[in-house]
């Protein structure tokens, strides 16, 4: 016979008969609690499996992009400047990047026009992000129309669609020869959007950056490790948004835990005094207290937590696509894979659970210590 | 038994609405034997028996416990005595739950619980396999007819039957002594004869009862052993029933 | 006397206890078993990554700076006017760039 055991099961007994006196209260209170729990969940495990997944990508990013300023604003750069780069001992080699935005003003779509010497499309054939496809509704051997700088229509055709798969990368992405490239947009010879560097030892990034500037002071060159950094931070807590949904949660349990702290009815003062008539110890109370605060907050992180990770990783975080969509028409569809940080999760536990059981047990204390007899009298 | 010595109980001491509700009363309870303390309201009657009961610390004056209850007291001596006024809180609360049986005036009864879950609370704390006490719990609620109300909400009973409750309540950890406080207030003759009679049993099984009541029907009764009554917080007669 | 009796709750409570942690447990082993499964997936996108040359993910395409806010420069956000306010949604959600180990 475990006593210890057998009376901790009584008390959670009585606490959960006690609970459901006031069924509807409780419920509502369980409910919101988890729905609290479940969005807080969601933003830790969709965050987390963001960076994880850019993380991972973005190590094959290039060491570095150097962009040229002119008047504080981003300007082509002159791919001169790259072979004065590639002289520069470490780089192992310079490539200039074209690429830039075309804005679809049929539907209010931008996309990012990339043209590359890597696996290029036929000439006047383009390779297509899924997500482009989709908001155009384009298959393979469709063509698509551009507007070109100087007001003339340019047709391509769609040679390739890219997998849904990369959509969290290439979703917006319209891939064309360099030649089309400069003549859609009368990119002048001699310059690029910017240049990927590539060095042989990445400690000597910052080194050789540094030089860069040295050689040509209108650059600026970004390295791998902030571009890395970038995405570290995406959805910083600081940010507006998520600032107001932390805030609106931890006021949430200040309220909750209100409730219970801002001390007991008559009616529970005097259900303790009987309690403790019929031979219940203080600590037997404080039990039965804890209990009552621990059913519903551990109830609450438990739900929580499994319906958001169904959420985000089986649903794709669906409840969030507004919020992230903004006021931009194309929009990735994408499937995360799962990541969690067990350290925010271990948080948000300590979080739900131990305000709201404190605030049970604290204003039952008393009630709980004075003779039964004054308890019942009051 | 159960020895008084000098107990007396004041409430708001010091202040101008001081209130001394029993007064240097000394008096010895019999074992095995049924107490009356008969008087009108007022008389401190409830307020003895929630000293005696370990509800409440005197004032001044001591009570002691002899040969009565569990004997697994650490503080009970070689001749089984148990000073109740001078043990802290902790010991008191096992006292209360193992050697008294406590049937309060207004029943005290947890409201939206069932009836079977409020004859076991007392034994909630004590860790005792829960289907033994279910069963023990089930036993006292046929013994007083009200079994078919076990899975009730209290609230729903009548006054009769919520006091036959709180008396099984009041026995589900066998205690040797059982204190009832005006338990005849709200039940009619028949049920009061009823009572007096079950009265009767427990004093049959070995256990000591003490009883307050201004009912004719209770210190009348044959049952009763010894009255003791009361005015104003004092004893002014103590002998046997008639 | 009757020997069956219904489950107590604190049972019933324990039983669901254990379930949610052991469905979290469960939950926890998938993570391991997907992320072994989406290699392949995550491989193939960084060799899109090194093909192309990417900076970004496609997150925010509403505006230029929002697509690539790894290669925003400091003034991308207000080149519209030196007061305009940052307005676009994604820029609640996204915090500027560190600029502070850019060289003077």
């Amino acid at each position: 016979m475990n006593r210890p055991l057998e009376r901790h099961r009584n008390i959670v007994d009585f606490a959960l008969s006690s609970l459901l006196r006031r069924k509807g209260k409780n419920i509502s209170l369980l409910l919101v609690y988890t729905l609290i729990v479940f969005i807080i969940a969601s933003i830790i495990f969709f965050v987390q499996a963001l960076k994880r997944e850019a993380g991972l990508v973005l190590k094959e990013a290039p060491d570095m992009v150097v962009q040229r300023l002119v008047a504080g604003r981003h300007d082509p750069i002159p791919v001169a400047f790259a072979e004065k780069i590639a002289a520069i001992r470490g780089v192992s080699s310079v490539t200039p990047r074209l690429w830039g935005y075309y804005y679809d003003a049929a539907i209010g779509a931008n996309y990012t026009i990339m043209a590359t010497d890597n696996n290029p499309p036929e000439p006047e054939s383009i390779i297509i992000g899924s997500g482009v496809a989709r908001v155009r509704r384009l298959a393979k051997g469709d063509m698509m129309t551009f507007r070109a700088y100087d007001g003339g229509i340019n047709l391509f055709e769609v040679q390739d669609i890219l997998p849904y798969a990369s959509e969290l990368m290439a979703a917006d992405m319209v891939i064309m020869d360099r030649s089309d490239f400069r003549t859609l947009f009368n990119f002048p010879d001699g310059v690029a959007t910017d240049l990927s560097v590539t060095v042989r030892n990445p400690r000597e990034l910052t080194t050789i950056a540094a030089k860069i500037v040295r050689q040509f002071p209108d650059t600026r060159p970004i390295l791998k490790s902030e571009i890395l950094r970038t995405y570290n931070s995406i959805f910083d807590w600081r940010g507006g948004m998520l600032v107001v949904v932390l805030g609106v949660a931890v006021l949430a349990f200040i309220i909750f835990a209100w409730d219970k702290a801002t001390g007991l009815s008559a009616e529970e003062r005097k259900e303790i005094g009987i309690l403790k008539s019929i031979g219940w110890e203080t600590s037997d109370v404080l039990l039965l207290k804890f209990w009552e605060g621990a059913v519903i907050s551990l109830s609450a992180f438990l739900f929580g937590v499994i319906l958001a990770y169904g959420h985000v990783f089986f649903f794709s975080a669906s409840l969030f696509e507004q919020a992230l969509k903004g006021w931009a028409v194309l929009y990735p569809r994408f499937k995360l894979t799962p990541a969690a940080d067990p350290y925010q999760l271990a948080v948000l536990f300590f979080l739900t659970v131990i305000p709201y059981t404190v605030t049970t047990i604290i204003p039952s204390w008393r009630a709980a210590t004075i003779d039964p007899d004054a308890a019942m009298r009051s | 038994m159960i020895e008084l010595l000098n107990v007396t109980k004041s409430y708001n001491a010091g202040k101008a609405n001081q209130f001394t509700a029993v007064e240097d009363v000394s008096l010895d309870i019999k074992q095995g034997k049924v107490t009356v303390l008969q008087g009108p309201s007022g008389s401190g009657k409830t307020t003895l028996l929630t000293l005696i009961g370990c509800m409440a610390r005197p004032t001044s004056g001591r009570i002691i416990l002899h040969n009565i209850g569990p004997a697994s007291f650490g503080e009970a001596g070689e001749s089984g005595m148990v000073e109740i006024t001078s043990l802290p809180e902790r010991f008191l609360t096992g006292i209360r739950r193992t050697t008294f049986g406590f049937i309060f005036q207004h029943f005290n009864l947890v409201r939206g619980i069932t009836v079977l879950e409020n004859v076991m609370l007392p034994a909630y704390p004590t860790g005792e396999r829960h289907g033994d006490v279910r069963i023990r719990a089930l036993n006292l609620l046929e013994m007083f007819n009200t079994s078919r109300h076990a899975n009730s909400r209290v609230d729903l009973l009548s006054g009769g039957e919520i006091q036959r409750v709180a008396i099984a309540r009041a026995l589900i950890n066998n205690p040797s002594v059982i204190i009832a406080d005006e338990p005849t207030a709200h039940l009619d003759t028949k049920l009061s004869s009823e009572f007096m009679a079950m009265v009767g049993t427990f004093k049959d099984q070995g256990k000591t009862i003490l009883i307050a009541s201004h009912d004719p029907i209770v210190y009348d009764s044959a049952v009763a052993d010894m009255v003791i009554e009361m005015r104003d917080g004092r004893v002014t007669r103590s002998g046997k029933a008639l | 006397m009757t020997r069956f009796f219904p489950m107590r709750k604190s049972t019933k409570f324990f039983f669901f206890i254990t379930i949610c942690t052991l469905l979290q447990a469960a939950l926890i082993q998938d993570i391991g078993r997907s992320q072994a499964n989406s290699r392949a997936i995550t491989a193939a996108n960084a060799e899109l990554v090194h093909r192309l040359m990417l900076t970004d993910l496609c997150l925010f395409t509403e505006a230029r700076y929002t697509r690539n806010p790894s290669l925003t420069d400091i003034h991308s956000a207000f080149q519209d006017h030196p007061l305009a306010m940052d307005h676009f949604p994604s820029g609640s959600l996204v915090a500027p760039p560190d600029f502070s180990n850019e060289a003077p």
